[in-house]
């Protein structure tokens, strides 16, 4: 039952790795940061299942805080970007 | 399946740092860096190093992204003034080649002695856990580590704490005289309605996840440290959101939440000299109720300290 546990955790990590990388590369920078929230997601799914397969229950806490910061990592975010405005909709403005 | 589950891991994990290395804009590579610590998380849980695991995330993925994040918006300020003169940019890609050459070739010359270092320990390495989990029973804890940090090595403890401080005083005193022992500011002018609302919403439960960790840190994995790093996030988030202020740093009653940990830490040192053998030593009847009170003391200090640190210096004169 652990190798099917461990199985799902890397097929998450897969998926959690190919989806980062693409989100990773998009130009608008409010995407970029979603690349953190899926992290939070895939490695969450990824360490129940790891303590799942190995038993050890304090991996739940683990996966409790790296849910937390990465909404708190959100929070962080806006940190600056109120300074920004003008870098991002111009481009915007001169395609329509 | 699990070594093909750690490959895929470091992997990934090489990848993500090459990317935070070529990626040009700082503010992407900062956002890189966060998804980096929370990944680190995951490798430290695979490594059985639960402890690190929790502080890996809360310090690397939270904390240290809003004080990047902070310092990268501060920084972009006053360049985007002098951008007419571009002479800021010149400037920073001329030491650019020869800065990356250098910082790349000190940081592989780091990696190769730190794998040499590993690969030169012998097969069983030196260890001191089977004496370490022998005496746990005198602290009356169940977790190892915290007995690492409060009693055995307590003394590496108080010190660390004191750091912290310091950082403090450090980054309080780039204040300008106009405006010591007032206010930093850290809400934009309008926050945004999702943050508000988030604002409102996480804090009630990391408040509860803060105590959480702070008691399940003597038996099992976690501590003074996580739990402290949760309840300075979830302050922050409420007054990046604008829901409240930040305190005076004058105030009378931060100071003292900012030095209560660290003073009741070393009084009960101290008070080891009259009640057990010596400085930082505890009684063994009341060895837990002691480690527990100084921990409880010490969550607070580490909240206020961090969160003061993210905050950054005075911005605002003080009221009067």
């Amino acid at each position: 039952m652990a190798d099917v546990f461990t199985a799902a955790a890397l097929a998450i990590l897969a998926a959690t790795a190919f989806g980062l990388f693409r989100v990773l590369r998009s130009r608008i920078a409010v995407e970029r940061m979603m690349a953190v929230q899926l992290l939070g997601t895939g490695g969450v799914a990824a360490l129940l299942l790891l303590g799942a397969a190995s038993g050890v229950a304090a991996t739940s806490d683990a996966a409790l805080l790296l849910m937390l910061f990465a909404a708190f990592s959100c929070a962080a975010f806006t940190r600056g970007e109120e300074d920004t405005p003008d870098e991002d909709p111009q481009p915007t403005k001169e395609k329509t | 399946m699990t070594l093909l589950f750690d490959l895929a891991l470091v992997a990934w994990l090489i990848a993500l740092a090459g990317h935070i290395a070529m990626t040009r804009e700082d503010r992407n590579a900062i956002v890189a860096f966060i998804a980096f610590g929370l990944l680190l998380g995951l490798a430290w849980v695979r490594l059985s190093a639960l402890d690190v695991a929790l502080t890996e995330v809360a310090i690397g993925g939270g904390v240290t992204g809003v004080l990047l994040l902070s310092a990268e918006a501060h920084l972009r300020k006053p360049l985007a003034q002098d951008s007419a003169q571009d002479r800021p940019h010149d400037g920073r890609r001329r030491l650019g080649n020869v800065g990356t050459i250098a910082a790349a070739l000190a940081s592989a010359a780091v990696t190769a002695g730190l794998a040499l270092a590993v690969l030169a320990l012998p097969t069983p390495a030196p260890t001191l856990a089977p004496v370490a989990a022998a005496a746990l029973d005198t602290t009356g804890l169940g977790n190892p580590v915290t007995a690492v940090l409060l009693a055995y090595r307590a003394l590496d403890t108080l010190l660390e704490k004191v750091v912290l401080l310091l950082a403090l005083v450090g980054v309080w005193s780039l204040a300008p005289d106009r405006t010591w022992g007032g206010a930093p500011s850290l809400a934009p002018a309008v926050a945004p309605e999702p943050l508000v609302y988030l604002a409102r919403v996480l804090p009630p439960i990391g408040v509860v996840i803060a105590v959480y960790m702070f008691w399940v840190g003597a038996d099992a994995p976690g501590g003074t440290f996580q739990a402290g790093t949760v309840l300075a996030a979830m302050w922050l988030i409420v007054m990046l959101a604008g829901l409240r202020q930040p305190p005076d740093t004058a105030h009378r009653v931060l100071r003292l939440l900012l030095v209560g940990g660290p003073a009741l830490f070393l009084a009960v040192g101290f008070l080891g000299f009259f009640i057990a053998d010596g400085f930082l030593s505890y009684p063994e009847p009341i060895a837990k109720p002691l480690i527990l009170g100084i921990e409880a003391a010490l969550t607070l200090s580490i909240a206020a300290t961090l969160a003061m640190l993210v905050a950054g210096p005075a911005q605002k004169a003080p009221e009067p």
